[in-house]
């Protein structure tokens, strides 16, 4: 065997550990960037035991984002701001007539005719999520739940965000637990 | 080199497969524990607000009133205080509410824990008394009950609140609003 045959054969590359560190690169980014959860903020949801399980989500439902302060984010923009705005809640209006004409434009959101006491009412037809910190005052929730019930707005699928646990004290549901 | 040494060869096993698939499924099981699922409690508004001019004949509803006992003092973490942006996030800094307590009226009843919230919610599921009728199957049916949640309670109130009416088999559970900032 001469020198450069040797160097030839020691030249040779074990492609298995890249392609193992390829996959695990790959398995890391995929469970962790999470396109869908790009509207969620990082809050601390109340636990509720009698919920129903948000496993497969719309993809058209618009999500409303709720912090402590009362501030209300939607795609990461602060559309009202307590400290701003104070009692004035006409840029949550406008931020619910803004999804309501921006989806209805696009297609994501559908309207429906319902006959209400004998007069057809257009409503929109799909959910809207209100996700809120668990110590989010209640008057701020109450205040979106109230602009969604305006008719000209009409988004009467209201969901309330809760979880399966309770990631300040720890605390899981049953079924997590079992 | 004899035949025993061949098979002495042969039957080194290969690790490196087996750690690969331990290293992927820890890394599944961690990234598995950051998701915390979330679900959802479907609080439908009415449909009819604005749209009649008839009068909206009154429906029998349960009234479930939250009061602030102790309005909680809230712990912010390390660095943080009230106003303040946390930098990292760009949001202001979280906190946790201590000693926040709230006190019940189930219908005229105060209560002050929510234990005794749910036997009173389940005393009333279970009385006939409040089974109303229901106009979309001309039956009965358990009446609603609404949630009226005064200034300065919270959403963790609210939920609390809610999951019992649940648990007592209140399937029609509505908001009441308008009570405004403490």
């Amino acid at each position: 065997m001469d020198v450069r045959k040797l160097v030839q054969q020691n030249v040779e590359m074990d492609m298995t550990p890249m392609i193992d560190c390829v996959f695990l690169l790959m398995i890391f980014f995929v469970l962790v960037i999470d396109l869908s959860q790009k509207n969620l903020e990082d809050l601390i949801l109340p636990r509720a035991v009698y919920q129903e399980p948000d496993d497969t989500p719309p993809e058209n439902r618009p999500i409303i984002n709720v912090l402590q302060n009362g501030s209300v984010v939607f795609e990461k923009q602060v559309a009202y701001d307590p400290a701003v705005h104070g009692k004035n809640f006409a840029p949550i209006k406008q931020l619910l007539l803004d999804i309501r004409q921006q989806g209805l434009n696009t297609g994501r959101l559908k309207l429906k005719e319902e006959d209400i006491g004998g007069r057809m009412v257009p409503l929109i037809d799909d959910p809207i999520l209100i996700r809120a910190d668990k110590w989010t005052e209640w008057h701020y929730i109450g205040e979106i739940m109230k602009q969604c019930s305006q008719p000209e707005i009409a988004f009467w699928k209201v969901e309330l965000a809760m979880s399966e646990q309770d990631k300040e004290t720890g605390e899981k549901n049953p079924r997590l637990t079992k | 080199m004899s035949a025993l040494d061949d098979a002495q060869e042969e039957v080194k096993p290969d690790m490196t497969p087996m750690i690969d698939v331990v290293f992927l499924m820890i890394i599944f099981f961690i990234c598995i524990d950051f998701k915390v699922l979330e679900s959802k409690l479907s609080a439908y508004l009415p449909k009819d607000k604005g749209s009649q001019s008839s009068v909206v004949e009154p429906q029998e509803q349960l009234s479930v009133k939250i009061y602030v006992e102790s309005a909680g003092t809230p712990e912010y973490a390390a660095g943080g205080s009230a106003g303040a942006v946390n930098p990292n996030t760009g949001r202001p800094f979280r906190f946790k509410l201590r000693d926040h307590r709230v006190k019940w009226e189930v219908g005229p009843k105060p209560l002050y824990n929510l234990d005794d919230v749910l036997k009173e919610l389940k005393r009333i599921a279970a009385d006939p008394s409040s089974q109303v009728p229901d106009k979309a199957t001309g039956g009965k049916k358990l009446m609603a009950c609404v949630i009226e949640a005064y200034p300065g309670t919270y959403y963790e109130d609210v939920a609390k609140t809610t999951d019992a009416c649940a648990e007592a088999g209140f399937t029609e559970v509505n908001y009441g609003g308008g009570l405004g900032a403490k």
